[in-house]
């Protein structure tokens, strides 16, 4: 039997407790729908794709103490040995990683005129080697030549004739170009010199992931000399751990006057990178289900309450006719009818939360769908809860209750 | 139409055994008004709630309007009470939170009736009992006796062949209980059967029957016929 114009009615007569109940829900809703939203958006960012293929992916730090250490033999050296190791795929010297946190980044214009607009692009030094060990795709103009590598002093200036940019980096100097058209085009790097870009690859992120630019990379032609290097290494399909293994032993066994330190693997650097994101998600999860959680005890207390309050009710109700399932359903009906008016509530304050949000921390707009979920994810939770007082609503009886 | 063949209750505790009732034989026709007097702790309330199908029993039989009601379940228990048996209580019972209209609609719905038919049941047992203008008012807003008359109403709407009175006048002034006793003859004369429980003598010389349960057995007692006359034909 559904009455809901009765019971309605009835809960009208007691709004207090239905009403704060109701605000509760509305709370909840409101905290659920925004921190799943913000879950969610977090989630979107950490699963962005680096450009890398991280699985097989580590790095390590070579740093020259010795006095006679030189620099461009040792790397080359350890370069022609690693990649000769049968775990590894490719092995080349960087300055940074993406998602690593620290690197360089530079202006690229279309102009020497510092004041004319340019997008900002994070710098990655590599060799002809660099779109496999990295596992980019170039998806137009050409990689470059052995022959084209040049070498950089710490403190140099210029900057090579020829440089490789990700598509995003492209779009931003050329909103209306597609890759294939950006290639042979000439950009300024710093305002200063002038370059080609000679090749367009999908994507490579920037070190920073908190950065709006943080798709748009160019790959530099250039072996560094700066007395510390970055060896990136990419291992076989699956073989990681010997590659690591094999690497770390060599290059132990071949000490050369350089140190080498900080080896971690690309899934401990996304690991790092996110860990901030992570732990947002984590407290807000546990807020979320602790709210939740909440809301659920209130429920549960408040309808125990009133199946206590109106246990002759109860009696008189079965006498009237009701079934067990029927005080069931009248209660589940009620509890029903208090979380919807919370909901409604609740949805209108999730989306004023949203638009503050928005406006405030530049968060996106909830999606449409966060709502109704949120709206079945509560009332789930509120006939779970409702359900154990409910019955034993049902149990109740009949006989002892009317005569209360 | 009412049955009750060796019947037996107990109610037990972890040290006593209480017989409520025991070889308990009752048959009540279409029509009787039966009062049932009796000592506190005689059993009468406990018959009034094994009757009204509220509680079940040890032994024994119980068949109402020709069926048996051992071993039905909850839902077959609840629409025969529903369809067969109205109930009115010494405290009324009326639901607080409701108004008239929805109290007495209460046994209405369970029976699955819609809108229409319901509200002119509503509508015809609540001027049956003179309160069709207080449709919209809540039982704290009327005096014990109207509230006693809500809920006779509310017992009639469903139109059960049963009536079950327990202390139907016991929370009333004399005024007030004569005139609730005047509607439940009333009642009784237009068919319904009425089983009362009164512990007023004066009440129970007024029903047709006249039923004394003492350590839960029952005995009938010989009836004042010109009570019984006079007042069956007021």
């Amino acid at each position: 039997m559904i009455a809901i114009g009765p019971t309605f009615r009835a809960l009208l007569r007691n709004k207090v407790g239905a009403l704060l109940l109701a605000l509760q829900i509305a709370l909840t809703m409101t905290v659920v729908v925004n921190a799943i939203h913000v879950i969610s958006s977090r989630g979107d960012l950490m699963s962005r794709p680096s450009g890398l293929d991280e699985a097989n992916q580590f790095y390590l730090t070579s740093t020259g103490y010795a006095s006679n250490f030189n620099e461009a033999l040792v790397v080359a050296e350890d370069l022609r040995q690693l990649r000769a190791l049968p775990a590894v795929a490719g092995a080349i010297q960087t300055n940074a990683t993406p998602l690593g946190s620290s690197g360089w980044s530079t202006g690229l214009s279309l102009s020497m005129d510092e004041q004319a607009s340019g997008v900002g692009a994070a710098v990655y030094f590599v060799d002809e080697t660099g779109l496999d060990t990295l596992g980019v795709k170039l998806i137009a103009g050409r990689n470059f030549r052995a022959n084209e590598i040049g070498e950089r002093e710490k403190n140099a200036i210029d900057w090579p004739s020829q440089i490789i940019v990700t598509e995003a980096t492209a779009a931003g100097l050329f909103p209306d170009l597609s890759p294939a058209q950006v290639v042979g085009k000439s950009v300024y790097i710093s305002s200063t010199s002038q370059t080609t870009i000679i090749g367009v690859i999908d994507r490579l992120q920037a070190p920073w992931n908190g950065w709006s630019g943080v798709e748009r990379s160019m790959l530099i032609p250039q072996r560094t000399l700066f007395g510390s290097s970055r060896y990136f290494i990419r291992a076989q399909p699956g073989q990681l751990n010997q590659a690591m293994r094999a690497v770390q032993d060599h290059l132990d066994q071949h000490p050369q006057g350089r140190l080498i330190r900080n080896v971690r693997t690309m899934d401990e650097t996304r690991a790092r990178s996110y860990r901030d994101d992570q732990a947002l998600q984590g407290v807000l999860w546990v807020t979320m289900t602790a709210l939740v959680i909440i809301t659920a005890l209130g429920i549960i207390g408040m309808v125990s309450f009133n199946v206590n309050r109106r246990r002759k009710q109860i009696g008189t109700r079965r006498a009237l006719g009701a079934s067990r399932n029927d005080i069931i359903g009248y209660f589940m009906l009620e509890n029903l009818l208090t979380t919807v008016v919370g909901l409604v509530l609740g949805s209108v304050s999730s989306i004023l939360l949203n638009i503050w949000l928005v406006d405030t921390f530049n968060l996106p707009r909830i999606g449409w769908l966060y709502l109704p979920v949120a709206m079945l994810l509560l009332i789930v939770v509120g006939l779970l809860a409702v359900y154990g007082p409910a019955r034993k609503a049902a149990a109740i009886s009949p006989a002892l209750a009317t005569r209360q | 139409m009412l049955v009750m063949q060796q019947l037996t209750k107990k109610f037990r505790t972890d040290d006593v055994e209480t017989h409520a009732l025991r070889d308990f034989n009752l048959n009540v026709n279409e029509g009787d008004f039966i009062a049932v007097t009796g000592p506190s702790g005689s059993g009468k309330t406990t018959f009034l709630t094994i009757a009204g199908l509220l509680e079940d029993f040890d032994s024994g039989s119980y068949q109402l309007d020709g069926e048996s009601v051992q071993g039905l379940n909850d839902k077959a228990l609840s629409r025969l009470r529903n369809e067969k048996i109205g109930f009115i209580f010494q405290s009324f019972n009326l639901i607080a939170d409701l108004n008239l209209f929805d109290n007495v609609d209460l046994p209405l719905r369970y029976r699955g009736f819609n809108a229409a038919e319901r509200k002119r049941r509503i509508e015809q047992s609540l001027e049956l009992v003179g309160l069709q203008h207080r449709l919209k008012h809540l039982p704290t807003q009327l005096s014990g006796g109207q509230q006693q008359r809500v809920a006779i109403a509310r017992a009639l709407a469903g139109e059960p062949r049963f009536l079950l009175a327990d202390e139907p006048t016991g929370n009333l002034d004399s005024q007030m209980a004569q005139s609730v006793m005047a509607l439940l003859e009333q009642i009784n004369q237009r068919g319904t059967t009425i089983v009362m429980v009164t512990h007023d003598s004066e009440l129970a010389k007024r029903a047709s029957r006249n039923l004394v349960i003492r350590d839960g057995r029952a005995s009938e007692q010989v009836v004042n016929q010109r009570a019984v006359s006079q007042f069956a034909s007021a």
